[in-house]
């Protein structure tokens, strides 16, 4: 542990971290303070005055500097004459504090009372009502009966739009400022402010869009009243009803713990459905936070579209059949086709399905295609080897820290890692962002490059060089590094053109490096890795923790693909060499690339099992009704490696069934074992078979520890309503360089960039988008734009286009009607094409493109 | 528009602070001596110009009674009926005067010539009843001089409106 100092609570010494907040230490030690403004992850501001306590130091003799004593031989303390906020204090030796006195009790009362004096009695309507900590301090303290007259009650409006995501009712608001330094402080948009003074202190935005961050959800976590309500929630269950279910956002690679809030509801038949999804804490992945898209997009559990029964194409018409009947079907087909069949695992299967998939593949052939979708990033080995090192915490990284994100928009692919990522540089982290134009965690970097699409890898493999020039290079650690002497030579003489962002990477004691694929090809990705994980073995910046290699994939569980042997490299060939049966989990290629549209289109056979009747599923011979997420249990895997359990939340939907099972028991009728009968028995399969994973088991994957800040529990307000963690905190699989006596290696990389004469599109990813999930959640529709393209001002006026205009996009031979985008954003020469904005495949790599103005 | 019209006290302005947030008072201060009053639009060009969130900016004018988010009258009273000035009969005073003018507490006269308004301590409390006027004090008033004034004042914007 850090220093220490004694501090005393209430006659009780306690030895807590030195130069931590009062409020904090009090809460270590078992001591509740209450608090309304104070929240543990925000700085300390004093609003509230709801912390008051006596407090007291030690005199100390100044000649001495030793404290002096009274006649007992104890220390003498001296008293602040009046009760002190311990949120602003930070405690020191010899500390003394009184919670527990008359006086205390007494001012506690009254601060209650007068926050009380204007409140409204909403609690019965109230959606905060059960879990909020003014009723519970309420019970906790304050007279039974205010004194204030009614008639000067503040009557204010109670159903404030704060963008579409947010309400907010101002009556009931305690004016804690949370809210508001949430915004400020933690994600840095500060769209929310007071307005006015004393008893009319209101929380307004007039900004424009309004309260639109992505992180606005939280804020209804850490209002300590009924103040901040969400659209989606709002009026929908009471706290107590529900029964809190562990679960992990399936929407992106930080693998956020989600709490799905659940109950038996008359709207879904009486069956167990999910009324909302709330933060679950896990302060090794997303402390207490989560995105909105997680938050909200949770609705395709149980929306109308979802595929009930097995459908089997009969000309033209689907015809819905027993499972039976389906599995005969595939099951006849696979054993013909043998090794013409191609298996696609989609980036939301969990692991068990993946591992079913795979020896259901195993049965057709001894070398099955696995492919993985989407396949713009590789490079799972230079994880393998390089990856984090288990125990990393972005919360840990600061001054002596360095991150660079590198090819990703951040916030829109990982945000609640951009979110940690910010508030390392606001500790002082030194942040580099590299990309081929401007993204939002700019506003953040210490140093921002801005390259040429295509030279990413050559950007990466120059901060190697560097680190070899300005003798960075870690010798004990390249003792076990196999190639370095060779990678070093091949270093020498390459020119650094962005020497200052290196030097920036190279200083620091600490480095993570986080790898997107925006405007690679598959194989500058694979080298992209490679170049990372150079760098990272070089200068010895692996093998412990906040040290290592991230890979922003697309998608809740890319890593476990790769880790149980599928590969991007696979769907790569399959355009190369289509198969004649495709087997489709969960993915949907037809939305994002038109070859493989071609490709489904000529197949012999196609099956897919899914939740929707995806484009993809449109191609099928078979389609086979997949459980989401909320009704079974399974496993992901994050982009840090760390295996984390999600539990059953909700009634099954349907004949539907977990896809693992679907896949065992088309297996079974190929001469397989009899399918197993829960996931925890197929995850104990893969942690006998898939050596990383043999420490994955589910009673293992369960366990949990106490975490700081103690969030949840009776004292919401404390931390908010984030849910104390009781599934378990996952586990990370180890990389390479953590095992002393692994042997690492490295080579020199491909440089190739690209030349593109004109103008090329370059695919960029959006968090709100009509992915096949989200797409569902229709509360979020206002935030999902119509498919864009964003051009750079000059190739506009050359062209002759303006902002808003519709053009006409020539790209792999295809044409595209888009809305242009002209906001200085893009690099000349660039067009932005988002993807997944609509069904309809546009690009999924870096390509040569035209673009039309229409009309005169 | 400030930008164009007042570029040089823009940047004089803005050269007194590390940073161009910091300027915001002072440029709020100008937008409301240019406009008269800081509407919606006002502020989000003042935020425009401090490189701040509008909010923040609307934030501010909120908080601050010499800000005005809305149209006032040629003369803007602001009587302070905080405690001090309570004790010695401001809020009375305050009263009557709205009656004497034939407005609501907050509110301008039919004429446009006055708004009155209660605002906190202005820091005179021991010539209460008080007032300031466009930002000029009046101290130990009654409403024999306050009848005065507002004469005189009422005088004077003839005078001008002829003018
Ligand atoms: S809305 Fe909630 S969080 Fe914001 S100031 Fe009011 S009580 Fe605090
Ligand atoms: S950051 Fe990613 S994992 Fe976390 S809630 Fe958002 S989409 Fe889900
Ligand atoms: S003043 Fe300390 S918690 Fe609000
Ligand atoms: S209380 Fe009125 S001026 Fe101070």
């Amino acid at each position: 542990m850090a220093e220490t100092v004694t501090i005393t609570i209430d006659g009780q010494q306690f030895q807590v971290p030195k130069g931590i907040n009062l409020v904090d230490a009090a809460k270590m030690s078992g001591t509740d303070i209450p608090v309304f403004c104070y929240h543990p992850k925000m700085d300390p501001v004093g609003m509230c005055r709801m912390c008051l306590v006596e407090l007291g130091s030690v005199v100390t003799n100044r000649e001495t500097g030793e404290p002096d004593v009274d006649d007992n031989g104890d220390p003498v303390v001296r008293w602040f004459p009046k009760l002190q906020t311990a949120c602003t204090q930070t405690v020191s030796e010899g500390m003394v504090v009184r919670g527990a006195t008359q006086r205390v009790r007494d001012a506690r009362d009254d601060i209650l009372e007068f926050i009380l004096t204007s409140h409204p009695l909403d609690c019965p309507i109230c959606d905060k009502g059960g879990e909020c900590p003014l009723q519970n301090l309420t019970m906790a303290y304050g007279p039974g009966e205010s004194r204030f007259v009614f008639d000067d009650k503040i009557r204010l409006d109670k159903h404030v739009p704060l963008g579409d995501l947010i309400y907010l009712d101002r009556e009931r608001c305690i004016q804690c400022a949370r809210c508001t330094r949430f915004c400020d402080e933690v994600v840095g948009d500060d769209v929310l402010a007071f307005h006015e003074r004393g008893r009319r202190l209101q929380i307004v935005t007039i900004s424009d869009p309004p309260f639109d961050t992505k992180f606005s959800g939280n804020t209804t976590d850490i209002c300590p009243v009924g103040a901040l309500t969400t659209a989606d929630f709002r009026f929908g269950a009471r706290p107590w009803e529900l029964d809190e279910v562990p679960s992990i956002c399936p929407h992106c690679p930080v693998g956020c713990n989600i709490s799905a809030s659940t109950r038996l509801d008359r709207d879904f038949g009486g069956k167990k459905v999910i009324k909302r999804i709330m933060p679950r804490q896990n302060e090794h992945v997303n402390e207490i936070w989560i995105c909105d898209k997680g938050r909200f997009g949770h609705h395709h559990a149980r929306a109308e579209e979802r595929l009930t029964t097995p459908l089997l194409r009969r000309g033209d018409e689907w015809v819905a059949v027993d499972w039976d009947t389906a599995y005969s079907e595939i099951a006849g087909r696979l054993k013909k086709a043998g090794d013409n069949v191609a298996f696609l695992a989609g980036n939301n299967l969990s692991n068990e399905d993946l591992w079913e998939l795979r020896k259901l593949a195993h049965r057709t052939s001894n070398t099955p295609r696995l492919g993985v979708w989407p396949a713009f990033m590789t490079g799972a080995d230079a994880v393998a080897q390089a990856g984090v090192g288990t125990g990393t915490r972005l919360q840990d990284m600061g001054p002596d820290s360095a991150i660079l994100v590198i090819a990703s928009d951040f916030e829109e692919e990982a945000p609640v890692w951009w979110l940690q990522v910010k508030q390392a540089a606001d500790r002082g982290a030194k942040v580099v962002v590299a990309n081929g134009r401007p993204t939002k965690l700019d506003r953040y970097a210490t140093e921002v490059v801005h390259y040429e699409y295509g030279d990413a890898v050559a950007v990466l493999n120059s901060f190697a060089a560097r680190a070899r020039s300005k003798n960075k290079i870690d010798a004990d650690f390249t003792a076990r590094v196999d190639g370095a002497a060779e990678l070093e030579a091949e270093l020498k003489g390459t020119r650094v053109p962005f020497a200052d962002a290196a030097e920036t990477l190279l200083d620091a004691e600490d480095l993570v490096i986080f790898a997107g694929g925006e405007g690679l090809t598959l194989d500058q990705h694979r080298e992209l890795m490679q170049a990372a994980a150079n760098l990272l073995l070089l200068t010895g910046h692996a093998g412990k923790p906040n040290n290592g290699l991230v890979p922003v994939w697309p998608g809740a569980n890319l890593q476990g693909a790769f880790d149980l042997g599928f590969s991007a490299e696979t769907t790569a060939a399959l355009a190369d060499q289509p198969p004649t049966v495709w087997f489709i989990g969960s993915a949907d290629p037809a939305a994002e690339d038109a070859a493989l549209v071609q490709s489904l289109a000529n197949a012999e056979f196609v099956v897919v099992s899914t939740q929707f009747m995806t484009p993809t599923a449109a191609h099928a011979n078979v389609i086979l009704p997949a459980q989401s997420f909320a009704e079974r249990e399974g496993t992901f895997t994050n982009g840090m490696r760390r295996v984390q359990r999600f539990y059953t939340a909700q009634g099954p939907v349907g004949d539907t069934l977990p896809e693992w099972r679907i896949y065992a028991n088309i297996g079974a009728r190929l001469g397989g074992d009899k399918p197993r009968i829960s996931a925890a028995l197929v995850m104990r399969d893969i942690t006998q078979n898939v050596p990383r994973y043999a420490a994955m088991a589910y009673p293992a994957l369960a366990a949990v520890e106490k975490q700081f800040p103690d969030v949840g529990g009776d004292d919401l307000y404390y931390g908010g309503t984030a849910y104390t963690n009781t599934g378990g905190l996952g586990i990370q699989w180890p990389a390479n360089a953590e095992d002393e006596s692994a042997r690492l290696q490295v080579r020199p990389v491909q440089l190739d960039g690209y030349q593109i004469e004109g103008l090329f599109a370059v695919p960029v990813r959006v968090l709100y988008d009509r992915s096949t999930l989200f797409e569902q959640s229709e509360m979020m529709h206002t935030h999902v734009p119509e498919p864009f393209a964003e051009i750079n001002n000059q190739d506009a006026a050359h062209i002759g286009i303006v902002d808003g205009e519709v053009i006409r996009l020539n790209v792999n031979g295809a044409q595209h009607l888009l809305t242009a985008r002209v906001n200085g954003q893009a690099p000349a020469g660039v067009v932005l094409v988002p993807q997944l904005l609509s069904k309809t495949p546009i690009v999924i790599g870096p390509a040569a493109c035209a673009i039309e103005k229409i009309g005169e | 528009m400030l930008a164009e019209k007042y570029a040089d006290r823009i940047e004089k302005i803005f050269s007194k602070y590390p940073d161009k947030r910091s300027g915001i008072m002072d440029l709020l201060y100008l937008a409301q001596e240019e406009y008269g009053w800081l509407s919606e639009d006002t502020l989000r060009e003042v935020a425009a110009l401090c490189d701040v969130d509008p909010t923040q900016a609307h934030s501010i004018a909120g908080f601050y009674t010499m800000f005005s988010e809305k149209p006032k009258g040629t003369y803007w009273l602001q009587v302070c009926t905080d405690l001090p000035c309570a004790l010695r009969g401001a809020d009375q005073f305050y009263q009557e005067l709205c009656a004497y003018l034939d407005v609501d507490d907050g509110g301008t006269t039919s004429d446009g010539l006055f708004t009155v308004e209660q605002v906190m301590c202005l820091a005179a409390c021991d010539k209460a009843p008080m007032l300031q006027c466009n930002f000029h004090y009046y101290e130990n008033l009654d409403m024999d001089i306050i009848k005065g004034l507002i004469e005189q004042w009422r005088a004077q914007a003839q005078q001008e409106a002829a003018e």
